[in-house]
């Protein structure tokens, strides 16, 4: 069943309930959960991703992706830690302190699990120690910063020179988005990358974490 | 404008409008009076004024240039104390006919921004979608936590301050429908029909962010119809009966006021009967 594609096609046009038959009638019949992923999954929101990008999708359908996507993979999970199959890389992300603007940050942390990551979401109004904390638990890291005041957007800085303090930065890529941000503002303020939109920033995480 | 009920704070001058960036980035400010001009030209009630992380002359000057240039009343538009101040002591009420200018905006977090009556009287947006839970600034996701947000600040402002209905603006906070999957358009109309409803409030005005609304939706569906306009316009068809007066919003846009059976109507209504993401489901019916 699940090699005919059917998984993509669930995900590709947002029906979390088929994703979820499908996911569980392919758990049962044995199916292998890494290659469920691997091959169904994430391909699916590659191609929401593309169409996304390039007009054919818009926010709703990338969300509505997500949640299927999401469904799948609550059942897939358990099966994956059993095999010991590992993520493509570990992401805390959040939105920085005094901002309390989620829909960004919440669209970059859906696109980033479908893309095969494990995602820390720290939510809103995030201090800079969090972002440490988090950091510390695990090594090459990815924190993954939103936000979407020109006032907040300073506090990117901050989280930066907190890693440097903490001794952390050498060990962690830091990825910055949001309204306001722009390349430039990532070079100076010494973040790893930049991205202007959900789907790319899934690709930049790949790159980051060498990962194809 | 189309809708005469309907003040619109042009809101163009704002730093975190990617073309407005680049002008304050090449320190363009004849660029920048340009966009005041226009909008004056077009109609706006009040010439909105963001600029963003600068410094506070920087506020104070381009204050006094765009009102060298508009009789418009101007809206200092800033979460910075700093910049509030310097904005309202440029201000010149005289230039505008006596208009009071607004500030945008005043959260319960940062009600100590009421202080800046001293410098000069303001009309303040109060931003009601957020309050204070353990002396930190949260969002409201229900009517009753919005309707209170409300009543603290508007009584704050009256009783503290010597404030009037009549100066406050309320704003609930207006959220992108294509990615309102956890209700927040049913805590906006509910907190207004709540608010239009009470004495209390009588002579307060509503503004939102009406651009928001539709950020990140396409602009047309396959078959022509404006997507993004027909949206804002059928939020103001439902929200300006329960006192909706102004919107931070481009005079560019043609907003109007739609029949019962248009479809953009009827898509708001539908979703204001749905929940999580049988939302998103529909608003995309609306425009695939």
């Amino acid at each position: 069943m699940a090699e005919n594609g059917e998984l993509y096609e669930a995900i590709l046009v947002g029906n979390a309930k088929k994703a979820e038959e499908i996911t569980k009638a392919a758990l049962e019949a044995k199916a292998d959960p890494s290659e469920l992923v691997q091959k169904q999954m994430i391909p699916a929101m590659d191609e929401v991703g593309r169409r996304f990008e390039c007009n054919e999708y818009f926010v709703p359908e990338l969300l509505i992706a997500a949640r299927a996507m999401k469904t799948a993979l609550e059942l897939i999970t358990p099966h994956l830690a059993a095999s010991g199959a590992k993520p493509t890389g570990r992401v805390v992300i959040g939105t920085v302190q005094g901002d309390l603007h989620d829909i960004g940050k919440n669209l970059v942390a859906s696109m980033l699990e479908g893309g095969g990551f494990e995602v820390i979401d720290l939510g809103v109004d995030v201090p800079a120690e969090r972002f440490v904390e988090a950091a510390q638990e695990d090594d090459d890291t990815i924190i993954a910063l939103s936000a979407l005041l020109t006032t907040t957007m300073t506090m990117m800085k901050k989280v930066i020179d907190a890693l440097e303090q903490a001794g952390l930065r050498d060990k962690t890529k830091i990825i910055i988005g949001g309204a306001p941000i722009t390349q430039a503002f990532a070079d100076e303020i010494g973040a790893d990358g930049y991205s202007d939109n959900a789907s790319a920033a899934v690709g930049l995480a790949r790159k980051l974490v060498g990962a194809k | 404008m189309a809708i005469e009920a309907l003040n619109i704070i042009g809101e163009s001058i704002n730093d975190s409008v990617p073309s407005t960036h680049k002008l304050f980035e090449a320190n363009d400010i004849e660029g920048l009076l340009e966009l005041a001009r226009f909008q004056s030209e077009k109609g706006a009630a009040y010439i909105d004024v963001n600029v963003g992380p600068r410094s506070p002359d920087f506020m104070g000057d381009l204050v006094r240039k765009i009102q060298s240039v508009t009789s418009k009343p101007l809206s200092i538009d800033t979460p910075d104390p700093a910049l509030a101040r310097a904005g309202l002591e440029a201000y010149d009420a005289g230039k505008a006919g006596g208009a009071k200018p607004i500030l945008n905006s005043v959260t319960s977090l940062r009600a100590k921004m009421f202080d800046l009556v001293e410098v000069q009287p303001f009309r303040p947006i109060l931003l009601v979608s957020e309050h204070v839970v353990d002396g930190q600034s949260r969002p409201c996701h229900t009517v009753e936590e919005t309707v209170a947000a409300a009543k603290h600040l508007v009584h704050k402002f009256r009783d503290e301050y010597g404030g009037t209905n009549d100066d406050c603006v309320i704003d609930p906070g207006i959220a992108p429908l294509g990615s309102d999957s956890e209700g927040n358009i049913h805590r906006l109309i509910g907190a207004m029909e709540r608010l239009h409803a009470d004495p209390d409030f009588d002579g307060c005005h509503y503004s939102v962010g009406l651009s928001n609304f539709t950020v990140m939706l396409p602009s047309k569906r396959p078959d022509g119809m404006p997507v993004k306009g027909a949206l804002e316009s059928a939020f103001l068809t439902k929200a300006m009966p329960l006192g909706l007066d102004m919107v931070i919003g481009s005079v560019k846009r043609k907003y109007e006021l739609l029949a019962p059976d248009h479809p953009a109507v009827q898509c708001l209504n539908d979703v204001l009967k749905l929940t999580s993401f049988d939302v998103l489901m529909r608003v995309r019916e609306f425009y695939s």
